[in-house]
């Protein structure tokens, strides 16, 4: 599902060059459960953004979900993308909709036919147990259920692979725990799932495969 | 897809707000003006083209000639380079004329106590000899006619309508287009107002694999139903100044130009100022794209 080889990002600032990655190779099979951990800083959310074609590795092969991430156009972005469920930190709610019409905006902006997204957005919502707060608007959200909201979002088009950056980390411990049970029954379910994180207690938690980074370096790779 | 495109739009155009109201407005003031000045110059153009088809060189005579004289001046002033037809009016037939032209004082020419009307002869030029410089020199060759007492006539005057018409035409297109530029600038800043508050929800479309058209679209949309609505407000605008004004400055124009009514523009020219407005508010939109991908 993710295939990484020798995989380098220098941001350009002006006179000086900032690795963020250097020589970064690791695979992801289809349905799988990854944990990236690291520290702050150490390069989890550049080499996510990697695999989502938010920026482009300086050097090296990606291929996600069957794209050649370094060979693809501008235009072929959102085709990439379209097979991805993302999760971030934030939960990115629109704050102007309901939970409801924020997940039924990702149906409508794909194009979905009318009569299936109200369905759809249900079930994503049940999926998450949602259902009941599916009028209200992100603002009369509890955290936890903000991070919800945004893994129904990220669920609702059944994507190949969901990956999710620190989706905890601005939850307590129980909240955490609630979502991270949440990720696991999405990937029961078939989904292939790379997560990242900053809580080392967490990753040794899920006890899965973890990929470790240390200053945008592979330093572990094991479970 | 599409109703995603358009009820975006809408929704944008409400966020535009004031701003937006602002953007419609000049686009109305900017097609309203030039609407207008397309309107006189239409019919200042009728007014010319119809004064074209009249252009006459009067030659009057030193006296009334026989019918054999008469015959030989025909032909010979029709010989002349230039000249399409002929008429001979004789003092009886002046007299009578300008009996007619005076209406009700018209019994005023019965106290004369002799014609003092000349006879003249009609000359209407060729086509092609309606300019001013060819109907001058066209009266100069009927003036070296030995019957020919005094030449009047030309085509000075059609030509100075002629030139207010393409005066009222620069001015408009000028004016248009100081306002078309601010209505431009204006839809650019409500729509970058709006990306600006939509930014969200562009976030989400491109993290979710929206294409890059149907990110945009709602905001070419947005600019082009603007300018539609300006454009058809300066229509209702410039139809109801017309209605009310043309059936009094009819008489008027009546007078002046020869005009017995105004015309309104033709459905071809209301179309190409409603595609403008449309053309305009897209332009004000694709230019707030560009600020915004900048």
């Amino acid at each position: 599902m993710i295939r990484l080889h020798r995989v380098c990002k220098v941001f350009d600032g002006g006179p000086m060059k900032l690795p963020a990655l250097s020589d970064i190779t690791f695979e992801v099979d289809k349905g799988d459960f990854v944990v990236l951990s690291g520290a702050s800083g150490a390069g989890k959310t550049t080499l996510l953004r990697l695999l989502y074609a938010d920026e482009r590795a300086t050097d090296g092969e990606i291929e996600v979900a069957g794209f050649d991430v370094m060979a693809l156009r501008r235009r072929e972005v959102p085709l990439l993308r379209r097979s991805l469920g993302i999760v971030f930190q934030d939960s990115k709610l629109l704050s102007g909709r309901t939970v409801f019409e924020n997940i039924a905006f990702v149906l409508r902006v794909l194009g979905t036919p009318r009569r299936d997204i109200t369905p759809r957005a249900f079930q994503a919502l049940k999926a998450v147990g949602l259902s009941a707060r599916a009028q209200a608007y992100p603002a009369q959200l509890s955290q936890g259920e903000g991070q919800r909201a945004a893994l129904a979002r990220a669920i609702v088009r059944s994507p190949a692979l969901l990956l999710a950056d620190e989706p905890t980390g601005n939850l307590d411990e129980e909240m955490a725990s609630e979502i991270l049970d949440l990720i696991k029954d999405i990937w029961s379910r078939g989904t292939t799932v790379l997560l990242a994180t900053h809580q080392s207690r967490l990753a040794a938690q899920l006890k899965r495969r973890t990929v470790r980074l240390e200053d945008g370096i592979l330093i572990k790779d094991e479970g | 897809m599409l109703s995603f495109i358009v009820s975006e739009a809408f929704v944008d155009l409400r966020r535009a707000g004031r701003v937006g109201v602002s953007a419609i407005l000049l686009i109305t003031l900017s097609l309203t003006a030039l609407g207008g000045f397309w309107l006189l110059s239409l019919n200042l153009g009728r007014a010319v083209g119809q004064w074209r088809d009249r252009v006459r060189v009067v030659v009057f005579l030193r006296e009334e000639p026989s019918t054999a004289a008469l015959a030989d001046l025909t032909r010979r002033v029709e010989a002349l380079d230039g000249v399409q037809r002929v008429r001979y009016v004789g003092k009886a037939d002046a007299l009578k004329s300008l009996r007619q032209s005076l209406g009700a004082q018209g019994s005023v020419v019965d106290h004369l106590p002799r014609n003092p009307l000349p006879a003249s002869l009609e000359v209407t030029p060729a086509e092609g000899f309606t300019t001013p410089e060819e109907t001058r020199a066209l009266a100069g060759r009927l003036a070296s006619l030995p019957e020919a007492e005094e030449v009047q006539g030309g085509a000075e005057w059609v030509e100075g309508l002629a030139r207010w018409q393409h005066l009222f035409q620069i001015v408009g297109l000028a004016v248009g287009a100081v306002l078309a530029l601010a209505a431009i600038l204006t839809v650019t800043t409500a729509t970058t107002l709006v990306l600006h508050a939509r930014r969200a929800e562009t976030e989400i479309m491109r993290l979710v694999g929206a294409s890059e058209s149907v990110i945009r679209l709602p905001q070419l949309l947005q600019g082009m139903v603007q300018g539609l609505l300006g454009a058809v407000v300066a229509l209702a605008l410039l139809e109801a100044a017309f209605a009310v004004g043309a059936p009094r400055l009819e008489p008027l124009l009546q007078l002046t130009l020869g005009l017995a009514r105004a015309v309104f523009l033709s459905l071809p020219q209301i179309l190409f100022l409603i595609a403008g407005g449309a053309f305009l508010g897209a332009l004000g939109g694709l230019l707030a794209r560009g600020r915004a991908t900048a």
